[in-house]
């Protein structure tokens, strides 16, 4: 199960790495889910409606997600007080390792756990990190696959324009 | 003398011809005046006739799709949801001062078909006294075993995990069944119930 996992995050890190292309999910309606959090809330994604959303999958053993999550939280810091959400879904099968990491990083943004992995697979998770943005009136305009340096750049260009819409 | 009374006949016998003329002249006129409007109002006759001929086409056209509409909208929800084997399942929370819920999962026949998460918000829709249709099945006439688990905080803010299970006789005609959560008073617990509407 241990190298079977390796290998897997092996191939998403490689994925992450070279960055793939864009989903066909943007345009569509956000699939709507609920997932328990790291403060033992349930939390909806439709519940967020009117507000802009970036949901970002990410798992422990992922190197990229590691560089990319406390660049994520300076983004929720700044602008969660217009309008900006963020959540953060783990994949781990064992959400105590991701309650580690959480603290390990100091993130603020609301995590929320999908063992199960129904979320990543509504989400057409294939590479790790998956990061998605969905307008205000809940269609997913952005999914970026992977993570290089300088993506949050993008991210904060996508989330502004959002912003102001 | 002679010469002025001569005069004088072919003067009136002018004047009559003249008058004569005159009088067959005016009905050829009057005729085609009103052989004109004769055909102007068959004309317009027509093109009334004509007009309110498409308008009530256009009527009955307009009809017949608001009929096909409504049929293929139920044709669908036969089709999809036949009402014949159809069974609904309704969550409600009564008062839940001695529950507060979390999750609802849902068995028929040892198959799990839902797993519901609650947020505060939908809580408190369902405190209110809001209904939710948690899961709709199609289930074949005969006995069949509903289970509803439900997880969430109980009495002294303990973690909580109760059961509920109902055998019920599926028969013809569309089946709702409630999965009510209400407060034992005298016991200080909360009770667990599943319900068939009648």
């Amino acid at each position: 199960m241990t190298i079977r996992n390796a290998i897997f995050g092996l191939v998403l890190s490689i994925s992450a790495a070279t960055g793939l292309a864009s989903s066909g999910l943007e345009g569509q309606p956000a699939p709507d889910f609920a997932l328990k959090s790291s403060t033992g809330e349930n939390l909806r994604l439709s519940e967020y409606r009117g507000d802009v959303v970036m949901i970002n999958f990410w798992a422990t053993w992922c190197g990229p997600c590691r560089q990319e999550m406390p660049l994520l939280d300076e983004l929720y810091m700044r602008y969660q007080r217009v309008g900006f959400n963020l959540l953060g879904v783990n994949i781990d099968d064992d959400s105590y390792r991701a309650m580690q990491m959480i603290e390990e990083l100091g993130v603020n943004f609301p995590v929320l756990f999908d063992s199960s992995k129904s979320v990543s697979e509504l989400y057409e998770v294939e590479a790790m990190p998956v990061t998605v943005l969905v307008d205000r009136e809940g269609t997913v305009r952005y999914v970026h696959h992977g993570y290089k340096p300088g993506y949050e750049d993008k991210y904060l260009d996508q989330v502004r324009s959002l912003l102001r819409e | 003398m002679t010469r002025i009374l001569l005069g004088l006949v072919a003067a009136t016998m002018l004047a009559f011809s003249m008058v004569a003329a005159a009088q067959d002249a005016a009905p050829t006129d009057a005729g085609a005046a009103s052989a004109e409007s004769t055909a102007a109002a068959a004309d317009e006759a027509r093109s009334r006739d004509q007009f309110r001929g498409i308008d009530q086409d256009v009527q009955a056209l307009k009809k017949e799709v608001l009929d096909l509409n409504r049929d293929l909208f139920l044709l669908e929800e036969e089709l999809l949801f036949p009402a014949n084997s159809q069974v609904a399942f309704f969550v409600s929370l009564d008062v839940g001062e001695y529950f507060e819920l979390d999750s609802v999962s849902l068995k028929i026949d040892g198959k799990e078909v839902a797993n519901y998460l609650y947020t505060a918000r939908e809580v408190d829709a369902l405190m209110r006294g809001g209904v939710q249709r948690v899961h709709t099945a199609n289930l074949k006439t005969g006995r069949h075993e509903i289970i509803a688990i439900f997880t969430g905080k109980g009495p002294h803010v303990r973690d909580y995990r109760r059961g509920a299970t109902l055998y019920f006789e599926k028969g013809i005609g569309a089946k709702y069944m409630e999965l009510e959560i209400t407060d034992r008073v005298k016991k200080q617990q909360p009770e667990f119930v599943i319900k068939e509407w009648e």
